[in-house]
């Protein structure tokens, strides 16, 4: 009888645990998904198309008229590309916990409205990937 | 119904208002100074993918995004 009771709690245990983690990951499944909804509807039809075929999109400096790559991610994904691709990596985030849609918005509105605040607090950081080059 | 949306951990937050309501906007403007005070920056859709940034309230924006402020990372 004992071991039934033991059998019983220890299940429920389980039960409990399993909800706790299945919350957790639809809660964040979903932030993630918001993020990605509001990036979505704030580029223009070329970087949403750019983006969706793969998974990152370009933007011009508002100052210096220079092309940077946005890749998804929350960090170290900002490059400054030229005509034979990143020549070096920018990396600038928001303050705070946020999801990559809502890192990759702020960096392309900076990008695009105050160039320059971004480059002022960037770290550069050298790109390990290798991405294609822009059309010269 | 305009719209104020502030990036937080859920995604976003979202605050709609009736702009032609007095109440709603002077909450809305009131909002809009509290987060810029907090260090938020605040953006408007220009157009299909074109946005500027706003340092004074404006009631005529449909849609108002708020991000906080930058860091190296």
């Amino acid at each position: 009888m004992f071991w039934l009771d033991r059998n019983w709690v220890e299940a429920r245990a389980r039960q409990k645990i399993l909800r706790a983690l299945s919350e957790i990951f639809s809660r964040e499944a979903s932030s993630e998904a918001r993020g990605l909804r509001l990036l979505k509807s704030w580029l223009t039809s070329e970087q949403l198309a750019q983006f969706e075929a793969k998974r990152y999109f370009d933007v011009i400096g508002c100052y210096t008229g220079r092309h940077y790559r946005i890749h998804y991610g929350t960090a170290n994904n900002v490059h400054l590309l030229d005509t034979d691709g990143p020549i070096v990596g920018r990396c600038f985030v928001p303050v705070g916990h946020l999801v990559a849609g809502d890192v990759m918005l702020t960096q392309k509105i900076t990008l695009e409205t105050n160039e320059l605040a971004a480059l002022a607090v960037a770290q550069s950081f050298l790109p390990q990937q290798s991405f294609p080059a822009l059309p010269a | 119904m305009a719209t104020q949306i502030v990036m937080d951990g859920t995604g976003d937050t979202r605050h709609y208002f009736d702009a032609n309501e007095q109440k709603a906007l002077a909450k809305a403007e009131e909002r809009f100074k509290q987060l810029i005070g907090d260090g938020f920056t605040a953006a408007k859709r220009t157009g299909a993918g074109q946005v500027s940034r706003i340092g004074s309230f404006d009631a005529t924006a449909e849609e108002t995004l708020f991000f906080p402020r930058l860091v190296g990372g």
